[in-house]
């Protein structure tokens, strides 16, 4: 079977600074993929590449069989940017909820402002995903009334009722008080134990133990190691993998 | 004794919170009886009262009052024209804004250009001159438009020019995190605009906007220069200068012209504390 997420020799340039050099990646369906690396090393960038957040400068990347050439000037390439966006969901940092809509207008929007789809049928999905992440009982409430790890588990369900078939998830609890992550973890496991492909920037080293498949270490733009959890965190081959280990240790991760 | 003291900090807490509440009360109070004392003074002054203090004779200003009863209805008259021009200028105000906002934000060379050129040369001229180059200098090239037409255009144009600022920031207001979760939903630029900035960035705009709306109801005055639209100001001279009764004339349109900023301006409160405990 072809890898749902391909890329293939990307580079990103922001003016002079080369941030992603030459990086390819493959990632089976079903696989949950942890990204780690420095602050800085390009982990953000190379997620949002994938499904153009930022224009990347040169490569090819492929989701779920639609291919998009970096260097493509032509008229189609926006389709195509527009079909790789409904086959990804993004869950920010910073949760980027939309605070003029209540949670189930969030929720609904993609369906039924983009896939136009009846807003009874959107509706239904929308409570179905909300169930699943624990927050229908919030679905009237404003954002703003939401706790960090609430709004989260929101924005989760909001991309998850997009029916996507790859999640992008940037730093998901890095904005949330300690006690709050756990909540998050624990939908996003729920997530990945139902199937989806889902590529994961983290500093949460006990979830990419327990959850991911394989671990993968950025550096200075480049991918340096890519290996299975238990093997990575106990045989890091390369000097800065292990650095980056200790690091987290030494943070009590 | 940690319990007691406990006891008595929070009962002195409330104390001092009461003591605040109440000279709260007494200076709202003393704020009113200073206002109504003020009011009546203005009163006193156009009573047409006759003292005498030894030699000295006091008289204080006297209006007349008939001509005040029989102009009054005339004046008021011009309450509705008022009000239409100041709407419609507003909401045409409100659309040159926004597009002079979008066009400042617009990476498009011409956009950026219009909205730039637009901006200063409506600022860069007084409103005066404005008006009157629609009413007066137009027609001089072939096109005579009516007065409230004129008015309109004037007063839309130079509003929209200063509310693009507000607009603007009402725009800027709306996080780059906003956008790319709608991108990243497969939104257009088109969708990403309507349903999550523009939605957002009104609301930021909207009180900002009723303050101009006040104003403009009061330079909407200035169109009563050219002599075309019939509008309080242009009533009150018109009957004032006829039967030289200025004083009495531009008191009533005085009179109509705060009670109406009063009234907006009250209305305008309600509207922002609506926003205020709504959903943000
Ligand atoms: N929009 C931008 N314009 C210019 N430079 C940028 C931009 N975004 C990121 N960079 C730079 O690109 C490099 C990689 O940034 P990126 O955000 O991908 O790192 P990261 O690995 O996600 O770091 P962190 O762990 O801090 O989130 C950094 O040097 C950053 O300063
Ligand atoms: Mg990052």
């Amino acid at each position: 079977m072809p890898p749902i997420v391909k890329i293939t020799n990307l580079d990103k340039y922001f003016g002079r600074l080369h941030v992603l050099k030459s990086v390819s990646l493959d990632v089976p369906e079903r696989q949950v993929v942890c990204l780690i690396g420095r602050s800085g090393s390009g982990k953000s960038t190379l997620l949002r590449c994938i499904n153009f957040l930022e224009e990347p400068s040169r490569g090819i990347i492929e989701v779920g069989g639609i291919q998009v050439d970096a260097e493509d000037k032509s008229k189609e390439r926006r389709q195509l940017v527009h079909n790789v966006r409904l086959t990804t969901g993004m869950v920010f940092q910073e949760f980027n909820l939309f605070p003029h809509m209540t949670v189930l207008e969030n929720v609904i929007e993609g369906p039924v402002t983009v896939k136009g789809m009846e807003r009874s049928q959107a509706i239904e999905l929308a409570r179905q995903n909300l169930e699943n992440v624990g927050m229908l009982f919030k679905a009237d409430e404003y954002p703003l009334r939401l706790s960090g790890g609430q709004k989260q588990r929101v924005a989760i369900a909001r991309a998850l009722t997009m029916q996507p078939r790859v999640m992008l998830f940037d730093e998901p609890t890095s904005a949330l008080d300690p006690e709050l992550i756990g909540e998050v973890l624990s939908v996003m496991k729920k997530v990945a134990y139902e199937g989806m492909t889902m590529i994961v920037v983290t500093h949460e080293m006990g979830f990419a133990r327990e959850v991911a498949d394989r671990v993968v270490v950025m550096s200075e733009g480049k991918l340096i190691e890519d290996a299975a959890p238990e093997e990575l965190f106990s045989h890091p081959k390369d000097p800065r993998t292990q650095a980056l280990i200790d690091r987290y240790r030494s943070e009590g991760a | 004794m940690a319990l007691t003291e406990k006891h008595e900090s929070t009962s002195h807490a409330e104390q001092l919170y009461q003591a605040q509440l109440r000279r709260d009360r007494i200076f709202r109070a003393n704020v009113g009886v200073s206002w109504a004392v003020l009011f009546l003074i203005l009163i006193f002054l156009f009573s047409g009262q006759k003292f005498e203090l030894g030699d000295f004779t006091f008289k204080t200003i006297s209006l007349n009052t008939s001509f005040i009863v029989k102009n009054l209805w005339f004046i008021a008259q011009g309450l509705g024209q008022t009000l239409l021009i100041s709407s419609l200028s507003i909401l045409f105000a409100m659309t040159l804004a926004l597009f002079a906002a979008l066009g400042r934000l617009s990476a498009f060379p011409p956009f950026y250009a219009v909205s730039t050129f637009y901006v200063s040369l409506i600022r860069g001229t007084p409103l005066y001159l404005q008006i009157f180059f629609f009413f007066l200098a137009l027609p001089q090239l072939g096109i005579v438009l009516s007065g409230l037409v004129s008015g309109v255009l004037a007063l839309g144009l130079n509003y929209g020019a200063y509310m693009s600022e507000t607009f603007r920031a009402g725009l800027s207001s709306v996080g780059k995190g906003q956008r790319e979760a709608a991108m990243a939903l497969g939104m257009t630029p088109g969708q990403t605009m309507r349903r999550v900035v523009l939605p957002q960035a009104l609301r930021f705009a909207i009180p900002p906007m009723g303050n101009d709306f006040i104003s403009m109801t009061k330079d909407s005055a200035l169109v009563s220069a050219t002599g075309f639209v019939h509008e309080l100001m242009w009533r009150a001279v018109k009957v004032g200068r006829a039967q030289f009764n200025n004083l009495e004339a531009l008191i009533i349109a005085a009179i109509f012209y705060w009670m109406m900023t009063l009234i907006l301006t009250y209305i305008q409160g309600k509207i922002e504390t609506h926003l205020a405990k709504g959903d943000r």
